[in-house]
């Protein structure tokens, strides 16, 4: 079936051929394709989840999970330790985040350059950024249209003196639902849906959506084709034997940081493909509050606090709110029987304030590392070093100690069995506390590195120019997974901008 | 000294998951401990889908919360994920369900199965606190597919205080986009 531009795998055979064939249609691959078919060149973008749309978007965890993210939801490091949230439908995450929107900060940028051969400057990025915030209609949240999860934090890290700000958000008539994390279900969200991949397939681009691509062939140091095979189902989880293969000038990976290292692994492209992936590992505390806090209404992100991202005795924290619907609250809940129970009931009561970690910027993190499982799917594996593990106690004593400044009258971990905090001379006992796999629940829903720019080829994989493969000649990617460290903000928008800069240079280069 | 021992617990792990077939012969899942699912599965076998029932049994026990309709979402859940994430999860519910291996580690020579309520919630929480990696991680999974497959059920919600989502009225102007 074809929708305008938007064509399902299953009803093409054979060979397609276009200038550029961009895999993965999310934050980098959407901007891509748009800035260059708007530049008049011939553009495939191929995305292996399927194409939902704001009918599809019901409000329903159960509907929305197995739609819209990597396993239907279940997605988990190899060790099974950290629950990873991942988009995987058109539009990729974008189609799922909470739209917080940062640009990647100078001091990252900087560190890059000193540490990593980057060449990328704030200043190169800014125009870029400027075109994208447009597009998006990324603006100022107002401080009073926060819900009360938001608010809460904002108070609680006034209290105890974190520099807190409202964050900006890519959002165009907000209903303030609360349900960016299952689908606009108005479309206010200025996803890759509503904006960037129609813009793209207003300029003649082809979105072949349930096309999962298996491997790229490389002959004489370029790609001449990539191989797929047309997924099938309701969510386009079961291969259907269909084989397509697309030839292109140009291929572009902007699968993110598990399945574009995954793509490249498995077409033998290996190098520093899969190292460093780094990951904001999150733990959270869920408050419990006397009046109503109905986590699971109002814009489910809004204020963050980036008091303790530059801390000069442990590794960086930021801090921000994470909505709770039931499905994530009994996630975020620990216990079995009557005590997970017994948390569940409080729900409408809750606050869930979570603290992201900035990993990647000492060279005591070697962070995380992609690999190929026995059947080609691609898996991370994340060791949780000592620095992480002190900043994830830092994390739960700030945290706690903000819900309480905040009015909460308990705060409780996400540890199984779980510690419960309610009063100042309470925070001692989170000292003690374990944060071995499989004691606490944590996860990640920022996927970072894994293909890393850089001078080097020895520790990275495509150069900071333009994102080109060191050694294949006609293969870029431009993705979450190009970033050396994490970024300390949430990625999109840094995603957004970089993409942006760097198709534009493509596009000029390659219409010449 | 610490990664030894991890070692050799992992090599402990591994040989008693070899024999937990074994163990399933010697007791076997009776009929009797068997709810059965209601339609077809993709993943799991029918004595995988008994002993996932008897632990969502006691994982899950809001008043809305039905054993084996969890079950059944948690086998389409495992649908949707990577073969050898499937295979680990069906191996997780043979060690859970052994005898030997409940004999061996935990002083419980009966299968999950036939076990009293209190006694599963014993044989879970050794497993929640086991020194070995697999087990802890296992337990985690094991609950939070459960949990997830009963709170992102619609007929939970009442028990939890959830409304449900909100109604909206589009903007006049709204067009679904082409």
């Amino acid at each position: 079936m074809s929708n305008g531009g938007f064509i399902d795998a299953q009803t093409l055979e054979g060979e397609l051929t276009a200038d550029v064939c961009v895999i993965g249609s999310g934050a980098g691959g959407a901007v891509t394709a748009q800035v260059l078919a708007a530049a008049g060149l011939e553009v495939i973008v191929v995305e292996e989840g399927g194409h939902r749309t704001r009918p599809d978007f019901k409000m329903r965890e159960d509907v929305a999970f197995q739609q819209l993210y990597e396993d239907g939801g279940a997605r988990a490091t190899k060790d099974a330790a950290i629950a990873i949230l991942q988009g995987r439908s058109v539009g990729g995450s974008t189609v799922v985040n909470w739209t917080t929107c940062f640009r990647t900060p100078e001091t990252v940028l900087d560190h890059w350059k000193a540490n990593h051969g980057s060449t990328i400057s704030l200043a190169e990025l800014m125009p870029h950024y400027l075109a994208v915030e447009e597009r998006l209609s990324i603006a100022a949240w107002p401080l009073e249209e926060s819900n009360a999860n938001n608010r809460l934090l904002y108070e609680g890290c006034k209290a105890i003196g974190v520099e807190v700000a409202p964050t900006r958000r890519n959002v165009k008539r907000c209903m303030k639902s609360g349900y960016c994390g299952m689908g606009c279900p108005v479309d206010a969200k200025q996803s890759m849906i509503v904006t960037y991949l129609p813009d793209a397939v207003a300029k003649g681009a082809r979105v072949v959506y349930g096309l999962r691509v298996d491997r790229l062939d490389e002959e004489a140091g370029k790609i001449v084709r990539a191989r797929g095979t047309a997924m099938g189902g309701a969510n386009r989880y079961s291969p259907t034997g269909k084989l397509l293969t697309i030839r292109a000038k140009h291929f572009v990976l902007s699968a993110g940081a598990i399945n574009s290292p995954g793509i490249l692994l498995r077409s033998g492209i290996a190098g520093a493909v899969g190292r460093r992936t780094f990951i904001h590992p999150v733990v959270g505390v869920a408050g419990l509050f006397k009046d109503p806090v109905e986590p699971y209404y109002g814009p489910p992100q809004s204020i963050a606090a980036h008091g303790l991202a530059h801390r000069t005795d442990g590794i960086g924290l930021f801090l921000e709110a994470a909505p709770l619907h039931p499905m994530m609250a009994s996630l975020a809940s620990s216990g079995q029987g009557a005590d997970h129970l017994a948390t569940m009931r409080t729900l409408p009561h809750l606050t869930a304030h979570i603290a992201l970690v900035i990993d990647g910027f000492s060279a005591e993190e070697p962070g995380g590392t992609v690999t190929l499982r026995g059947s080609g799917a691609p898996v991370l594996d994340y060791p949780i070093g000592p620095r992480v593990v002190e900043g994830f106690r830092t994390a739960m004593k700030t945290l706690a100690r903000l819900d309480l400044a905040a009015g909460a009258q308990s705060v409780r971990t996400g540890h199984d069995p779980s510690i419960t905090v309610r009063s100042e001379a309470d925070l001692a006992k989170l000292d003690a506390l374990s944060y071995e796999p499989g004691r606490i629940a944590i996860f990640s829903a920022h996927l970072m590195g894994g293909c890393a720019l850089g001078s080097d080829p020895a520790t990275s994989v495509v150069r900071p120019e333009d994102l080109r493969h060191h050694s294949v000649e006609n293969l870029h990617v431009i993705d979450g997974s190009v970033f050396p460290t994490s970024l300390g903000v949430n990625p999109q928008l840094s995603i957004y901008g970089l993409a942006h800069r760097t198709a534009t240079r493509l596009a000029s280069a390659w219409k010449a | 000294m610490k990664r030894r021992r991890f070692l050799r617990w992992g090599l402990f792990g591994a040989g008693t998951l070899a024999v937990a077939g074994m163990g399933l012969q010697l007791w076997p899942t009776t009929r009797r401990h068997r709810p059965s699912p209601g339609r077809a599965l993709a993943v799991l076998d029918e004595r995988e889908f008994a002993i996932l029932a008897a632990a969502a049994a006691r994982i899950v026990t809001a008043p809305s919360a039905d054993p084996v309709a969890i079950a059944e979402r948690v086998d389409d859940s495992l649908a949707m994920q990577p073969l050898e994430a499937q295979a680990d999860f069906k191996k997780l519910l043979g060690t859970l369900e052994s005898a030997l291996v409940g004999l061996m580690l935990d002083g419980r020579p009966h299968p999950f199965t036939h076990l009293s309520p209190d006694d599963q919630d014993a044989a879970l929480f050794a497993f929640r606190d086991s020194r070995i990696l697999l087990r802890r991680t296992g337990y985690q999974a094991l609950r939070k597919l459960c949990v997830a497959a009963h709170y992102s059920d619609e007929k939970s919600w009442a028990d939890v205080g959830y409304p449900g989502p909100p109604e909206f009225i589009l903007p006049k102007d709204y067009q679904v986009p082409q």
